[in-house]
């Protein structure tokens, strides 16, 4: 694992996700932290066990959701400055249980990004 | 050199010795003569003769330059730099000159074209296109010799040779040009948009297209960037959700948003609408159900009876006969929202109320046309008495007598009107003197003649309000405004909108002497009591606030910390300063829309803010803040 190159905190600059069903993922910390419920998790400050391991485990989350939940920290991360960033491809297949995952994860909702104008003041 | 035959301009005889070519036969029609050429004709002097002349002489020059040219090549370097009198000659004049004067007149053209591509013109349009990548490199020579070949093409309505068929045509401004740069003829023209238009195009109008669903993004308040997962997800659910058969036990708030967004796409008819009937669920929302049949509407009541929260947009097929038909079930709804059902007469809206007003918390009616007025307002205070959200909007048929009613719902906490029959102050002094109190949501909206002793009630009743809304008015005074929120009992709120509380004036739109509208004075003291909590705010078209005052209240020092969205369009005193300054002072703002505020030209928005409304083609340009690096759109 690369904790052996650590951060301005002395922290490692990837963590594991482990899926229930057993595979990990090694992502960068700072593009885990995409997600509110994975920044608590790993928050020094929380006095959590993963904060201290790094390993965040998902017993609700299997492999390929993780997965993909991975894939979208790379592509989140690697687009934080760009503008005109295409879609990340999502199989029909594993939209809900995905979009279950990501609220799961996400901590909070962007309501201001509903469909805008559309919903104001009703 | 002289042997060709320039095309002569069009209307114009052919002149018998001129030029070595077949004469035709001399016609009777003419174009209308000027009065000189009369007059020279009286005295036997012809204004073509003339013009032949000068051309013979002109082609003559020409002809003795190039001669030179050939003769000394150095000498040509210097000559060549302005290739102009070479433009003016076009295709048919090539077919007959040498290897010499072809290479020569190559070298010319590369000359321009170097210097087409050093211009400042075309730097800026390169810059605006973006070739920038080396791959684009061949685009950027197509896009200068495109210039180039413009600007030594004949002028619209000269008659011209096609360079494929070599018929003859009239040039317009859409001529185009073909492979070795002569224009073509309409024909010609059509044969080539068919075989190279379509990939042209398409490649053209992409970049166009993305800057605009940019700006259309920004317009909805979604910041450029990688979507959110959950709204990815959402996106891709919404784009397959014929394959869908059940959300599961999806949660509330998501389903909410799958509702809106399959109504954004218009993707909300009778079969995608059964996903949302869930048995267990007590809350159902469509946001646009003008897909929707009565039979549908029939179908909430059947499959979740055990519904509370019932929330209707565009449910015109909500009619007599769905009505009825909720009548006769034992659903107890405490929200009832419904929008655009103009089809539902008054005489159900009186059985809804007497038969299930007992329950109702919330009753939200917009859109009703000719229905719902004054009697059911008077029939409210008696029959749900636990109503404590009330909003009417848009509806033509409610007048002051309905209004009074109001006064008389002791729960009342939330009220919003927007009638279209005008009213007065009276009824809404008399609901704030009963319910003001209680009161967390005031919404008054285009209330044109109501005046300065409503917000005299409202100071003095208020004590709970966090919304409030007062818009379209031309009498409240900006004294009283100032008073309102001066010494208030009520706590900062959170929610203010007071667009289009102004003056109007259109002989002297600049001067407001009695001071009428929200000015300098209210907004400095709505904000000094408001400030702290202050999530929204809505002040467009106030156009007297002046900008010593917006400079007091985002002055250095004064932070907004709740801010997220504001509006100050049409505030003509707003400038680029008093944008800084507010970025400055709202560290939270999300948007801020200015349209109409010419005082904004130039200025730098940090990384995270959306500014709506700038007055230039390009929109809002984005730069880097104090934790980014920064980016520009």
């Amino acid at each position: 694992m690369a904790t052996s190159t650590n951060g301005p905190q002395g922290l490692s600059k990837c963590v594991t996700l482990v899926s229930s069903d057993g595979f990990e993922f090694v992502v960068l910390r700072e593009a885990a932290c995409k997600s509110g419920a994975i920044k608590r998790m790993l928050d020094p400050k929380s006095n959590f066990a993963e904060s201290t391991t790094g390993r965040c485990v998902f017993e609700e989350i299997n492999g390929i959701i993780l997965e993909k939940v991975a894939e979208y920290f790379c592509y989140s991360y690697k687009n934080r400055n760009t503008e005109q960033v295409p879609d990340m491809e999502i199989p029909p297949e594993l939209c809900l249980e995905l979009l279950m995952a990501a609220d799961y994860l996400d901590g909070e909702y962007e309501y201001c990004q509903l469909s805008g104008h559309l919903l104001t003041d009703y | 050199m002289l042997n060709r035959n320039p095309p002569p301009p069009p209307g114009q005889a052919p002149v018998a010795g001129a030029g070595g070519g077949p004469r035709r036969p001399t016609r009777q029609i003419r174009g209308p003569h000027s009065a000189l050429t009369d007059f020279l004709a009286s005295h036997n002097i012809s204004a073509n003769q003339i013009r032949q002349d000068a051309m013979a002489r002109r082609a003559a020059a020409l002809a003795s330059q190039q001669d030179e040219g050939d003769g000394d090549e150095n000498e040509d370097e210097g000559s060549t730099s302005s290739p102009l009198p070479e433009l003016a000659s076009t295709s048919s004049r090539r077919k007959k000159e040498t290897k010499a004067q072809s290479e020569k007149r190559k070298k010319g053209e590369e000359k321009a074209i170097a210097k087409i591509k050093a211009s400042k013109k075309f730097q800026r349009q390169k810059r605006m296109y973006g070739y920038d990548s080396d791959e684009d490199m061949s685009d950027e020579d197509e896009a200068a010799r495109a210039i180039f070949e413009e600007s030594m093409a004949p002028l619209p309505g000269q008659m011209e040779n096609c360079e494929l068929c070599d018929t003859r045509f009239t040039v317009t401004a859409y001529s185009r040009s073909g492979p070795d740069g002569g224009l073509l003829c309409l024909k010609c023209t059509k044969e080539l948009d068919k075989e190279e238009g379509a990939a042209r195009k398409k490649r053209k109008t992409a970049a166009g297209k993305q800057r605009r669903q940019l700006q259309s993004n920004l317009l909805d308040g979604i910041y450029p960037g990688a979507k959110g997962l959950v709204t990815l997800c959402v996106e891709a659910l919404a784009r397959n959700v014929d394959q869908a058969e059940d959300f599961g036990d999806l949660p509330a708030p998501l389903v909410d948003r799958l509702a809106a967004i399959l109504s954004k796409k218009r993707l909300l008819n009778s079969t995608t609408f059964d996903l949302f009937l869930r048995p267990h669920n007590d809350t159902i929302t469509v946001y646009d159900a003008a897909k929707l049949k009565s039979d549908d509407y029939i179908r909430i009541f059947q499959i979740v009876p055990k519904i509370k929260h019932l929330r209707l947009r565009n449910a015109i097929q909500f009619k007599n006969k769905v009505m009825d038909h909720l009548l006769a079930t034992t659903v107890e709804l405490e929200t009832f929202s419904i929008h655009g059902a103009n089809l539902i007469d008054d005489e159900r809206w009186n059985n809804f109320l007497a038969k299930k007003g007992s329950h109702l918390k919330a009753l939200k009616v917009y859109y009703t046309d000719g229905h719902f007025g004054d009697e059911q307002l008077e029939l409210l205070p008696e029959l749900c008495p636990g109503l404590e959200r009330l909003k009417i909007s848009h509806n033509q048929k409610v007048t002051d007598k309905g209004i009074a009613h109001i006064a008389s719902l002791a729960n009342l906490q939330h009220l919003s009107l927007e009638l279209y029959k005008p009213t007065s102050t009276p009824p809404y002094v008399d609901i704030l003197n009963s319910v003001g109190p209680t009161l967390r949501t005031l919404s008054l909206g285009t209330v044109s003649r109501i005046d300065d002793s409503v917000l005299e009630a409202i100071h003095e009743n208020c004590q709970n309000l966090s919304k409030l809304r007062i818009t379209g008015n031309e009498i409240l005074t900006d004294k009283a405004f100032a008073s309102l929120f001066t010494n208030w009992y009520n706590p900062p709120l959170a929610y203010i909108d007071l667009h289009k509380c102004r003056h109007i004036d259109a002989t002297s739109p600049r001067e407001n002497p009695d001071g009428i509208g929200l000015c300098s004075l209210g907004f400095e003291a709505l904000m000094a009591h408001s400030g702290s909590t202050l999530k929204q705010l809505n002040i467009h078209s106030c156009r007297h606030i002046s900008l010593e005052s917006f400079e007091t209240v985002f002055a250095p020092g004064k932070i907004y910390p709740e801010l997220t969205k504001m509006n100050l369009s049409f505030c003509r005193n707003v400038n680029d300063f008093v944008v800084g300054c507010i970025f400055r002072a709202c560290p939270n703002i999300k948007t801020l829309e200015v349209f109409g505020d010419f005082g904004v030209k130039d200025v730098r928005v940090p990384k995270g803010k959306i500014l709506i409304g700038v007055p230039n083609a390009m929109g809002m340009q984005i730069e880097g803040t104090e934790q980014d690096e920064g980016r520009i759109i």
